[in-house]
């Protein structure tokens, strides 16, 4: 993986809904890793989804209406 | 004026602590200790609070560590003492952490591998055996985070035998396949072993 890409995380208020989407975006073959959220986020349930940030109009077509995200940001 | 101080012959965390106590009254330390991790602990210190560090080795075996604080660093808030006298060792024995749900397990021990590119230091070997392999071959959803491990130096060391087992031998992607003689020697080694 490049270090110079940018990332955007996905946040998530459960557990499941992270799984939820994982699912789908592994379905779908859209790119992506589960990781920690960073200790700078605050979450409740403790992982995110992270993903190149020039795929975040297809992961929002993906995902929009299909599972609960808190919400999307760039990873700093 | 150069504070002096002879760490000779005392145990882990005392040198750190007395150098520690030493800088926050003068910039310029020199400590003798007559061991590694100390010179190691004191050097981390050193650095930690923003010292210039320079360490002779003495005749008799003993070290000599000059510390010179530069003026205007102040030293940060915390500060890890590790007093184990050998590397960290990790040892992933399933491709899950803990037990229960397996499903659940799966995402920690993902998270958790992830996070060990964080830790500091790193370790110095990660070993992989019974399911802990399947996360070393090719499509585990780690391997990026194991690569850029063993790219900064860490041994990744996979168990053959459990690769075998699984059948999974050729998808190795990242380590080398091992035997219990080098992971029994490896764990025996280790001045702290972690297996989450």
């Amino acid at each position: 993986m490049k270090d110079t890409e940018e990332y955007h995380v996905i946040l998530f208020d459960s557990v499941h809904h992270a799984l939820r989407s994982e699912k789908i975006l592994k379905e779908m073959g859209i790119p992506h890793k589960l990781i920690p959220v960073p200790r700078h986020i605050s979450s409740d349930c403790g992982i995110c989804l992270r993903f190149a940030a020039h795929l975040r109009n297809r992961i929002n077509e993906a995902l929009n209406g299909r599972v609960e995200i808190r919400e999307i940001r760039v990873l700093e | 004026m150069v504070k002096f101080i002879d760490a000779k012959g005392l145990a882990c965390p005392q040198p750190v602590l007395l150098t520690k106590k030493a800088l926050e009254q003068e910039n310029d330390v020199t400590v003798i200790v007559d061991n590694e991790p100390a010179v190691e602990n004191i050097k981390r210190l050193g650095n930690h609070m923003g010292c210039t560090l320079h360490t002779d080795k003495q005749e008799d075996g003993s070290f000599q560590i000059h510390l010179s604080r530069e003026a205007g660093k102040s030293p940060a808030a915390s500060l890890d003492v590790s007093c184990a006298t050998g590397p960290l060792v990790i040892a992933i024995s399933s491709d899950r952490m803990g037990r229960g749900n397996d499903e659940l397990g799966y995402v920690l021990i993902r998270s958790f591998i992830h996070t060990i590119l964080s830790l500091e230091p790193l370790p110095h070997t990660v070993i992989f055996y019974n399911t802990g392999v399947k996360l070393t071959v090719k499509d585990s959803d780690v391997l990026d985070d194991l690569k850029e491990l063993e790219k900064k130096g860490v041994a990744i060391i996979v168990c053959g035998t459990c690769l075998n087992y699984f059948n999974i031998s050729a998808d190795l992607s990242v380590g080398i396949i091992s035997n219990m003689y080098d992971i029994a020697s490896a764990m025996a080694a280790a001045g702290k072993l972690v297996v989450p």
